[in-house]
């Protein structure tokens, strides 16, 4: 049996799968329930699980669901979105292709499914270039202007604000967890964030957090989920075997190993000659495992770690010494343990073969944790690694709401990991080779000094490793003086906009200025004598400053000092001479985020359809429209239960006046999401739809396709 | 490697589940039995299954839930949070579910919608909460330690709460003055700060009078006739304790992953055996008068400890090492070899005890907070009601160490609560909501299905035709008896309120709960005699523990919210 694989056939699934999900979307989504095959009862307002948990059938429903969990592997976020845009995305093609399809009426049935075949291909090929070209362009072009930053860089080096996680998270958790919940959860994330990092903890904490995060959390059935709770230290999800209370001075050693030795190990053989000789191996065995013990109370360990069970004798020595013992512990609770330690791997004195005991360390306390009569063990140890060791009880009526914590949690850890990372786009080429076309007409005004500074450039510049974000803001400041000297702006001007801006650079500037500062090497000197001047200027802006704002409005400064002098932003400028000296990517910096609410869709939709009206290439303007249209549904959907001057029509017309005077959005009380989420869900999309379009037919065979012996590497090399 | 490959089959989705009859009509079938269970008066539900086993007699939830076969996946979810409620604190489980039906059924009559009614919910129940917690509630009681009152009172209110005990008056104050015994035994002379209780062991004896069930300090070991004919007579002072917790059979346990050659004529049993017999020998010679084996010991060390008058106990079981490790000092013995002389521990004195038709060894602890309960009922169906009774008294107990105060019981708490709400929302709303994301209106819609929730919760306490009042002046609960309607009128009928704090002398109005009423401000403060329920005759008070009664209140409400959330069922059919 063989269906064509339609556009039509492939709304209908979508427009199913967005009925369901539309109406757990957002802060007035409400919750799922589901149910295993195995009676268990799973509460559920995550996008990816409810797809799963539907268990389709529909070969199109299936492309989609797997599409949807590849994009959720990535990035933790945005399954409800996914479908939404995808199915909106499908609409319009169907409308599009149902005003062509009044021409081709005199085909035959064959020909006209094979044009419409090739139209599909057609399509799904403009998408693609899009996606790689056009989005990431107008990404860095024109949506970064609006962009604000969850960290406020009043220092050289980028704080996070509680105030400022706390929107972020509080928008995450209002479209992951029931309503009842989401304040308290996201709190309670919030705690634990700022309770295991420290000051300069990085990226691998997150690497940490989310390997580990099973071990991370204990969940408490039965008591309501306000009692959920951080505490210091780790939970073991394992009782003493032997519990001997000790304070003071105390280390931990880890064993992966049974501590008595046995008569043979594997792959040897013991001969037993007489009765004699087996009881004196066996006093022997004793007396090795009494000494082993005292080896360990020497060196002052009185917790025993370990991944296998010990045998009676071990934890009679053990309680005879005052050792306190904990076995049958996890693999992955004993490496994370290791991890955070840092223990590497110490060979037992030659004496004690056998068993195999790595570094002891210090400990801080170790007790029993009793939560609702189950014990655990309560472990304070000290890290060496940048993340301080806390613990989240999560508790809940049920374990299924429980669980739905759980991957909230989790969820919101894998998408700040995201949000804490500068992120590549890669458009950099085509607008060398399209620049007439594609450039805004503003681009024309600093063209004559881009020249200027690619002549300048091509033979000095050497092949950039990115240095990071570490270079400072001297030099940032300086650098803005250097272009705008070529640049037929008013010294006036250029002054009132540096003295706003500079102080709160955002970590791309600096990446993109400190890279033509490298290319400009002979003017040094003038520079530095620009730079002092900019710093009598910085003091004027200190009432920006005390304002503390804790979002920092860069842009939005940039943009009202340019609309003053109805010149273009400097900013802007500045980029786009960096775009064109081709040597550098452009890319969202880590942090960027914009308030919650649909605000990315509406940017994106008016920067797209304003970018259409300039493309001269047919399937170029029509893919920008569909695109931009199909972004509208999900604000859209966010605002259906909304009335009067919260209602859709109404938001979308406030935005649009403020955005044609280049005024930034300012209404993020609600909350702020990620940029980077957004932008990935928007890809995965975009992917997905060229997948389904250039699928023609759909068989049904008997057997799974069997696979050809090499692993795929498509995947592997999209990673 | 073979697999198998069927096809998924796809899920069911329905959306607003809530709404559909069927699911309505199961949640009432539901709310039907738990409700006809609850309190004293309470119908007895009789389990059985069709092909055969015991048949169970209960009204506890805990035992109803367990076994009520329930598939629908929103009624899985209300048992399993009620569940799991109680067993984290064994009491209020009738209470958590009745309301979480009761929350659900109301709300749903108000066709607001569900963001609006979960909101306001969770506004009334931090509302409830914080009252309950707070100085000037009328409807708790602190608990005075320095008298037993008030927690015979909490013991006695529980036990009568579960009428399949079977237990007549007399045995209602025999078993609360154990179980009050009992929890006091357990806690220890020293109080340090991180207080660890003793542990009360509780042991069956079926088939025997009520009354007969006893309390004594350390363990009983039950053993057989032959058993404790062979016990040599020890010597009647202290006595020194052995307790091994490896196995001392002479097995071979833990060759090790590779091969084991014995040469021809070794044997390894008797190898075994001798190194058994060495351990005896050293057991004998350290004066050792007790021997206790978690596993088997084997017969010949057993006689060799016999004629050397050392009494030998094998197959305790590893439930009773703790306790044992506790009552003797002894510490568990894991090894073969040269015993410690540190491991020993002592007992003050034995003795072989009968009871019913069964024998005891009896350890006497010297000081230790190890207590044995004797628990006797006449059949086994009531036997495993009542110790599931006691061990929710105990617990319960222990629950109010950590908050010292108890909640007036009887369904006074419930419409004294539910006359507060009724008043704050009244007089002034914005105590309970302070944002305006809401209308009056709809709060008061809220409020009111809440507060019907709470009363139809305490109505459920009436089984038999009464009427339920509530007194204007305090908001508690009283029932009249259904009788000739010829009665003049009926506060003639009332002797007590449900919690017993107040009698119908204080010149009090009464009105009908189920009817509207007027809102009116129910007295806060508690009348000073109330409290001092030390003169008042024990048997009047009602009291349930604040803890688990709190607890219950927050999951039935999170439940029902969590289950008026629900746009769709997803079920795996698979």
């Amino acid at each position: 049996m063989a269906v064509a694989g339609s556009v039509k056939t492939a709304l209908q699934v979508a427009e199913v799968l967005e009925a369901i999900v539309s109406r757990c979307v957002g802060p007035e989504g409400r919750q799922v329930l589901c149910t295993k095959p195995t009676g268990e009862v799973l509460l559920s307002r995550d996008g990816g699980r409810l797809l799963q948990a539907l268990q389709l059938n529909h070969p199109v429903a299936r492309i989609i669901v797997a599409c949807v969990s590849s994009h959720l592997k990535k990035t933790g976020d945005g399954a409800k979105t996914f479908i939404i845009f995808l199915c909106h995305l499908l609409r319009g093609l169907r409308a599009i292709t149902e005003k062509d399809s009044l021409i081709p009426e005199n085909f035959q049935t064959f020909e006209r499914r094979w044009k419409t075949c090739c139209q599909w291909k057609f399509i799904s090929q403009a998408l693609l270039t899009f996606q790689t070209h056009v989005l990431d362009y107008i990404m860095d072009q024109y949506l970064s202007r609006h962009f604000l930053s969850i960290f406020s860089s009043s220092a050289k080096e980028r704080t996070l604000c509680r105030s400022s996680l706390e929107l972020l998270l509080d928008a995450y958790f209002c479209g992951r967890v029931g309503r009842n919940n989401h304040k308290f959860i996201s709190q309670l994330m919030c705690d634990y964030f700022f309770k295991c990092m420290t000051s300069e903890s990085g990226t691998e904490v997150f690497e940490l957090v989310n390997d580990c995060f099973v071990e991370l959390n204990v969940s408490v059935t039965g008591l309501p989920v306000s009692e959920s709770k951080i505490i210091d230290g780790l939970v073991l999800h394992r009782d003493f075997s032997v519990y001997c209370p000790a304070d003071g001075d105390m280390r931990v050693a880890i064993v992966r190993e049974i501590i008595q030795p046995l008569f043979s190990t594997s792959g040897s053989e013991f001969v037993l000659n007489s009765e004699a000789q087996f009881q004196t191996s066996q006093i022997w065995i004793m007396e090795r495992t009494k000494s082993i013990m005292k080896h360990l109370l020497s060196q002052n360990v009185k917790l025993l770690l370990s991944s296998v069970k010990q045998s009676d004798l071990v934890i009679y020595y053990a309680r005879l010494s005052g050792i306190s013992v904990v076995d049958c512990l996890s693999s992955e609770e004993v490496s994370f343990i290791q991890r955070i330690i840092s223990f590497s791997p110490f060979v037992f004195p030659q004496a004690y073969l056998q068993c195999e005991i790595s570094n002891t360390a210090l400990v801080k306390f170790c007790k029993r944790l009793i939560l609702r009569s189950k014990r655990y063990v309560h472990l304070g140890l000290i890290s060496t690694c940048k993340f301080v060791p806390h613990c989240i009880i999560l508790c809940g009526p049920v374990q299924g709401l429980v669980e739905q914590h759980e991957s909230a949690l989790y969820g919101a850890f894998k998408m700040l990991q995201q949000l804490f990372k500068d992120f590549d786009l890669n458009y950099v080429k085509k607008v060398n080779a399209q620049s007439d076309t594609l450039s805004p007409p503003l681009y024309k005004n600093s063209r004559k000094s881009n020249q200027l500074l690619r002549i300048c450039n091509h033979p000095i510049r050497k092949p950039y490793q990115g240095t990071g974000i570490k270079n400072n803001d001297e030099l940032e400041k300086t650098q803005y003086l250097k272009i705008h000297s070529n640049l037929p702006v008013s010294t006036v001007e250029l002054e009132t906009h540096i003295s706003f801006s500079a102080p709160k650079m955002m970590p791309t500037d600096t990446v993109q200025t400190d890279e033509i500062w490298k290319c400009l090497p002979p003017e040094n000197k003038r520079v530095t004598d620009d730079s002092e001047l900019i710093e009598n200027n910085s003091t004027r802006n200190s009432i920006t400053e005390n304002t503390r704002i804790e979002v920092s409005y860069e842009n939005f400064q940039v943009t009202n000092s340019a609309g003053k002098g109805s010149i273009l932003p400097v900013k802007y400028k500045s980029l786009e001479t960096t775009c064109i000296s081709q040597s550098c990517c452009s890319s969202i910096p880590a942090g960027c985020v914009l308030p919650v609410g649909g605000s990315f869709e509406i940017l994106l939709h008016y920067y797209l359809i304003n970018y259409a009206k300039k493309c001269q290439r047919l399937e170029e303007i029509m893919v920008s429209k569909l695109i931009a249209n199909a972004l509208l549904g999900i604000p859209q959907i966010l605002y259906k239960q909304k009335k009067g001057y919260d209602s859709f029509p109404q938001v979308f017309l406030r935005t649009l006046p403020t955005l044609q005077t280049d005024q930034p959005m300012i209404n993020c009380q609600a909350g702020l999401e990620s940029v980077i989420g957004k932008y990935h869900v928007l890809t995965s999309v975009l992917q997905c739809l060229t997948k389904i379009l250039t699928i023609d037919l759909i068989i049904s065979i008997k057997r799974q396709p069997s696979k050809s012996c090499e692993p795929d590497s498509e995947d592997e090399l999209q990673y | 490697m073979m697999s198998c490959f069927e096809a998924q089959k796809p899920s069911l989705c329905h959306s607003d589940p809530l709404t559909a009859e069927k699911v309505r009509a199961t949640l009432a079938v539901l709310k039907g039995i738990l409700t006809s269970c609850y309190g004293p008066y309470g119908r007895l539900k009789q389990l059985h299954s069709g092909t055969g086993g015991s048949v169970c007699t209960t009204s506890q939830s805990t035992v109803l839930l367990r076994n009520l076969p329930v598939t629908h996946p929103i009624l899985k979810i209300l048992t399993a949070s009620v569940q799991n409620h109680v067993s984290c604190f064994s009491d209020c489980g009738l209470f958590t579910a009745i309301l979480c039906c009761n929350l659900i059924e109301n709300v749903q009559k108000t066709e607001l919608t569900a963001a609006t009614t979960i909101k306001l919910n969770k506004h009334l129940l931090n509302f409830c909460t914080s009252y309950l917690r707070s100085e000037g509630c009328a409807c708790r009681i602190p608990v005075d330690f320095s008298s037993t009152q008030t927690l015979l009172c909490l013991v006695r209110s529980i036990l009568t709460s579960k009428p399949a005990c079977m237990l007549t008056r007399k045995e209602v104050d025999h078993i609360s003055a154990l179980i009050l015994r009992a929890f006091l035994f357990i806690i220890p002379e020293n109080t340090e700060d991180p207080l660890i209780l003793g542990k009360s062991i509780i042991v069956p004896l079926k088939g025997e009078r009520v009354i007969d069930s006893a309390l004594l300090p350390g363990v009983l070991l039950e053993m057989s006739v032959q058993l404790m004919r062979m016990l040599p007579v020890g010597k009647s002072s202290a006595l020194k304790v052995a307790l091994f917790s490896t196995s001392l059979s002479g097995d071979f346990s833990d060759p090790g992953e590779g091969n084991l050659v014995v040469s021809y004529g070794v044997s390894l049993e008797k190898a075994a055996l001798d190194q058994l017999l060495d351990l005896g020998r050293q057991l004998v010679s350290d004066h050792v008068d007790l021997v206790l084996c978690q596993k088997v010991m084997h017969p010949s060390l057993k006689q060799f400890l016999g004629t050397h008058h050392i009494m030998a106990i094998d197959r305790v079981g590893v439930m009773l090492m703790e306790p044992l490790s506790k009552v003797t000092g002894a510490q568990p013995i894991g090894s073969l070899g040269p015993v410690s002389p540190s491991s020993y521990g002592s007992v003050k004195d034995w003795c072989s005890a009968k009871f019913g038709y069964k024998h005891f060894f009896h350890l006497i602890p010297k000081e230790a907070t190890v207590c044995s309960l004797l628990l006797c009922n006449r059949n086994d169906t009531a036997w495993d009601e009542l110790k599931l009774t006691c061990e929710t008294a105990l617990h319960a107990l222990q629950l109010t160490i950590k908050e010292p105060w108890v909640l007036l019981g009887g369904g006074c708490t419930e419409t004294h609560l539910a006359a507060y709400i009724r008043h704050m929302i009244h007089k002034e709303p914005g105590s309970i909501v302070q944002d305006d994301e809401c209308t009056q209106a709809e709060l008061e819609l809220i409020a009111d299905a809440f507060c019907r929730a709470l009363e139809s919760l305490a109505g459920s306490l009436e089984h038999d035709g009464g009427e339920i009042l509530t007194d204007m002046k305090h908001g508690h609960f009283w029932s009249v008896q259904a009788g000739p309607p010829s009665v003049v009128n009926w506060p003639d009928l009332l002797s007590r309120c449900g919690c017993g704090v107040f009698s119908n002398q204080e010149g009090l109005s009464w009105s009908v709960l189920r009817s509207t009423h007027h809102p009116f401000a129910p007295e806060i403060h508690l009348p000073h005699e109330a409290l001092g329920i030390s003169q008042q005759s024990a048997h009047s008070l009602t009291v349930d523990c604040l803890t688990a009664k709190l607890s219950g209140l927050k999951v039935a409400v999170e439940t029902a919210n969590l289950i008026l959330d629900l746009a769709y069922v997803i079920e795996d059919k698979n």
